[in-house]
C-alpha cells in the first residue's frame, strides 16, 4: 500500500523501459522528481515560517514605532499648549476690566509694555483699540498709523471669543510675528475694547526648537491652511504652503480615503494624524495634531524607524539563516535523492541480474531435456542403421569380388563414418543430460589442471602455445567428482586452444577465495569474443566454430557439470585482449 | 572360438536380428527374443552361456531381466547394452552381476571382444 500517492508524482525508474538508455532516463527523472518533492517539503514550510516572522516582526516594531511617534507628539503638544495658555493668561491678566482708561495713558502703557518685555522678551509691541475698532494706544517700535481694524477677520473673532491668537504673519511690520488679542466691556460705552500684543514669529521659533527632541527628525507648526509657521529644517519656509502636502492629507483624512500605493493614513485617538509616504525617495512618517485653542498645528517628521538598525539586523539574521537553511537542504536533499536512485538502481541492476541469470539456467535446462529426448530418440534408429551397414560389412567380406565391389565398401566405409559422427553427437547430448550421482572423492585441484595441461601439451605445443601455472599454494583439497572436473578443465582449455590458434599463453590459477570455495581461472590471450557470442557461449549446439568442427555442446556439457558439482562458471572477455573462464568450486559438497 | 550360446534380449526388432545375424555369421550359436518375459522364458529351452540384455524394454526393466537371469543360473554372463549415453546405469548393472556394459551404437569389435572375454570367464570355472 506504501506510497500510492507518491507514484503518482514520482516516473517509475524502470518499469516499460527495458533499454539502458531509457532506464538512464527513467532513474534520472525519478531523481528529479524525488528531490523536487523533498524540495517542497522542505522549503515551503521554511519559507512561510521566515515570511511569517518577517511580518510579525516588522509589525510589532511598527507599532512600537507608532506608540513612540504618539508619546513625542503628544509631549510636544502638550508643552506647545501650555506655552500659548500662559501666553493668553498674561494677556487675560494685564486687559483687566477697570484698566482701559489707565492703559490709554502713554506712559501707563509704555511702563507696562517694559515690565512684560522683562518677562517676555519676545512681545514686540502692544496696543488698544476702541469699540469702534480704531487703534488708540499704542506702545512698541513700528510707527504704525492709527488703524481701524473693524473689517479685520481676528478683530471679529476676538469680539466673538474673548480671546483670539493668530497665525504667523508678516503685515504691516514687514517681520514674522503673531497675535494675542482679548476683548474686554467697556467701561462706558456699550461694546468691547481690545487688548492686542504682538509677538514676535522668533519667540515660537526658539521654543519649537527647545522641545524638538533628537527622536523628531524635523518638528514645525503649520496654521488651518497648512502655510508653515515655524522654519521647518527641510520641509519648507515660513509663509509658504507646506511641501508635505498635509493639507491633503487632512482632506483624504476627512473623506476617510486611504490613497493607494505606499501612503498611508492612520487615524489617531485626540485628533493625531499618522502618515506614511514616500518623499523625493525616502519613507518619511509624519504625524499631525492640533494645538487647542490656536489655529496652528505640530507637524512631526520621522525620516527613519527608530528601530531601523534592530530590523535591519534581523533582517540581515533571517534572510541568512534562510538562506544557509536553503543551501543545506539543497544539498543534503540532491544528496540524498542521488544515493536512493544509486540504490534502487543497484538492486534493480541485481535483480535483473537474477533473473536473466534464472532464465538463462532455464533456458539451458530445457534445452538440454529437449536435446536428450532427441537423442534418446535418435540413438536407436542409429543403433540400427549401425547394425545394418555391419551386416552389409560382413556380408561383403564374406562374398568374393563382384562389380562395384571397391564402390560399395568405399560407400559403405562412408556410412559408417556418418554413423560414427552421429554417435558422437547423441552421446554427448545425452551426456549433457544425464543425471547420474556425483561420486565424491578428495581432490587435490591443482593436480587435476595438471593432469589436464599434460593431456593437452602436445598439442599445445604444436600450436606455439605456453601453458603457465598460477596455481595457489595453499589451496585446499574439495571433495569433488574426478571424472566431470577433469572434463570441465579439459574442455576449457581445449577451447582456448582452439581460441588461440597459433601462438600465446594459456594460464591456469587456482585461490581459495573463501573457507568453502575455489577460484580457478583459465585465461588466454586469444582475440576474446564480442559480446552476442559471449552470452551465448553456454548455449548447446551454439559453435563459433567451421560446420562439422565442433558440435556446440563442449561447454554447454561444461556448464552442466559445473552445475552438477555446486559451482559456477562465468566467462568475461575483451575482444583483441583475450578471454577468462571463472570456475568456481565448493570445497565440501552439499548433498 | 565362442562355445557358449547367446542369447539377444532387446525390444528394437530390427537391431535385435541384425545382430543375431552378425554374430551367426561369426559362427556363434546366436538367437534373438524382443522383451524381457519372452527372454526369461527362453532360458530352460535353450540354456544360453552369454546374454545381451537392453536396459530399457517396454515390458521389463533390464536389470529386473538381470536378476532373473541370475537367479535362473548364476554362471550365465549378462552384458547390459545401453542407450542413455550414460555410464551410469551400465555401471549400476555390473555392480548387479552384470559382466560389463557396452553403449549404442554398438561397435562390433568391442562388443566381441567382450564376449570371448565373458566366454574366456565362463569356460574357466
Amino acid at each position: 500500500m506504501h506510497g500510492l500517492w507518491l507514484e503518482k508524482f514520482l516516473p517509475s525508474p524502470s518499469e516499460d523501459q527495458i533499454t539502458g538508455s531509457g532506464i538512464t532516463r527513467g532513474y534520472k527523472y525519478f531523481s528529479r522528481g524525488l528531490s523536487v518533492i523533498l524540495l517542497v517539503i522542505v522549503l515551503v514550510p521554511l519559507t512561510l515560517i521566515s515570511f511569517l516572522a518577517h511580518y510579525q516582526y516588522e509589525s510589532l516594531l511598527q507599532e512600537e514605532e507608532m506608540a513612540q511617534l504618539l508619546l513625542n507628539l503628544e509631549g510636544g503638544k502638550s508643552t506647545i499648549e501650555a506655552f500659548v495658555s500662559e501666553l493668553q493668561s498674561v494677556v487675560k491678566f494685564v486687559a483687566r476690566d477697570d484698566r482701559y482708561e489707565e492703559l490709554l495713558e502713554p506712559r501707563e502703557l509704555e511702563a507696562l509694555f517694559v515690565r512684560l518685555k522683562n518677562e517676555y522678551p519676545g512681545f514686540a509691541d502692544i496696543e488698544i483699540i476702541d469699540t469702534d475698532g480704531k487703534q488708540r494706544a499704542y506702545y512698541g517700535p513700528y510707527t504704525l498709523p492709527k488703524h481701524n481694524y473693524s473689517d479685520q477677520t481676528w478683530y471679529k473673532k476676538v469680539l466673538t471669543h474673548g480671546v483670539h491668537i493668530s497665525n504667523v504673519f508678516s503685515g504691516f511690520r514687514h517681520v514674522p510675528h503673531f497675535v494675542v488679542a482679548v476683548s474686554r466691556e467697556h467701561p462706558h460705552k456699550k461694546g468691547h475694547w481690545v487688548l492686542r500684543v504682538t509677538i514676535d514669529g522668533k519667540t515660537l521659533q526658539k521654543f519649537i526648537d527647545t522641545i524638538k527632541t533628537n527622536y523628531a527628525d524635523d518638528m514645525f507648526l503649520v496654521d488651518v491652511g497648512c502655510v508653515v509657521q515655524t522654519q521647518p529644517q527641510k520641509y519648507g519656509k515660513i509663509g509658504e504652503k507646506c511641501i508635505l502636502k498635509i493639507d491633503e492629507d487632512l482632506a483624504a483624512k476627512r473623506l476617510g480615503a486611504i490613497k493607494k500605493g505606499r501612503e498611508s493614513i492612520s487615524q489617531e485617538s485626540m485628533g493625531m494624524m499618522v502618515v506614511k509616504k514616500t518623499f523625493e525617495g525616502q519613507e518619511i512618517t509624519h504625524a499631525v495634531v492640533d494645538i487647542l485653542n490656536t489655529p496652528w498645528k505640530l507637524v512631526l517628521v520621522k525620516e527613519q524607524y527608530l528601530y531601523a538598525e534592530t530590523w535591519l539586523q534581523f533582517k540581515i539574521k533571517l534572510i541568512t539563516m534562510f538562506l544557509t537553511c536553503v543551501i543545506v537542504s539543497v544539498f543534503v536533499i540532491l544528496e540524498i535523492s542521488t544515493a536512493i536512485t544509486n540504490h534502487l538502481r543497484e538492486s534493480d541492476k541485481k535483480r535483473q541480474q537474477l533473473y536473466s541469470e534464472a532464465e538463462h539456467n532455464n533456458k539451458l535446462a530445457s534445452i538440454g531435456r529437449l536435446a536428450a529426448g532427441v537423442a534418446h530418440e535418435i540413438n536407436n534408429p542409429l543403433s540400427i542403421i549401425n547394425q545394418k551397414t555391419g551386416l552389409v560389412q560382413d556380408l561383403m567380406e564374406l562374398t568374393g569380388d563382384f562389380e562395384y565391389k571397391d564402390a560399395m565398401e568405399e560407400a559403405h566405409e562412408s556410412i559408417q563414418k556418418s554413423v560414427n559422427r552421429c554417435k558422437t553427437i547423441t552421446h554427448r547430448l545425452l551426456g549433457f543430460a544425464r543425471q547420474t550421482d556425483v561420486q565424491v572423492e578428495e581432490i587435490d585441484i591443482n593436480a587435476v589442471l595438471g593432469e589436464v595441461a599434460d593431456f593437452l601439451a602436445k598439442e599445445a605445443m604444436y600450436n606455439q602455445i605456453k601453458i603457465g601455472y598460477e596455481l595457489g599454494e595453499n589451496v585446499g583439497k574439495i571433495f569433488s567428482d574426478r571424472g566431470p572436473l577433469q572434463q570441465v578443465f579439459l574442455n576449457i582449455i581445449n577451447n582456448a586452444i582452439d581460441a588461440i590458434g597459433n601462438n600465446g599463453t594459456i594460464t591456469l590459477s587456482s585461490r581459495q577465495i573463501d573457507p568453502n570455495t575455489i577460484l580457478v581461472e583459465i585465461v588466454d590471450d586469444g582475440p576474446g569474443m564480442p559480446e552476442e557470442v559471449r552470452k551465448r557461449i553456454f548455449e548447446p549446439f551454439f559453435t563459433t566454430k567451421e560446420t562439422g568442427k565442433g558440435t556446440g555442446l563442449g561447454l554447454s556439457i561444461t556448464y552442466g557439470l559445473v552445475k552438477k558439482l555446486g559451482g559456477d562458471i562465468k566467462v568475461t572477455t575483451e575482444i583483441g585482449k583475450g578471454t577468462t573462464f571463472e570456475v568456481t568450486l565448493p570445497v565440501q559438497q552439499s548433498n | 572360438m565362442i562355445k557358449s550360446k547367446v542369447l539377444i534380449i532387446d525390444d528394437e526388432i530390427e537391431f535385435a536380428s541384425t545382430l543375431c545375424q552378425r554374430l551367426k555369421l561369426r559362427g556363434m550359436a546366436a538367437v534373438d527374443v524382443h522383451s524381457g518375459a519372452e527372454g526369461i522364458a527362453c532360458l530352460p529351452k535353450m540354456n544360453p552361456g552369454i546374454v545381451i540384455l537392453d536396459l530399457k524394454m517396454p515390458d521389463m526393466n533390464g536389470v529386473d531381466v538381470l536378476e532373473k537371469i541370475k537367479e535362473y543360473d548364476p554362471s550365465i554372463e549378462v552384458i547390459m547394452l545401453t542407450g542413455h549415453g550414460s555410464s551410469g546405469s551400465g555401471v549400476e548393472a555390473k555392480e548387479k552381476g552384470a559382466f560389463d556394459y557396452a553403449m549404442k551404437p554398438l561397435d562390433i569389435k568391442d562388443l566381441l571382444n567382450t564376449i570371448e572375454a565373458a566366454d574366456n570367464k565362463r569356460s574357466k570355472v
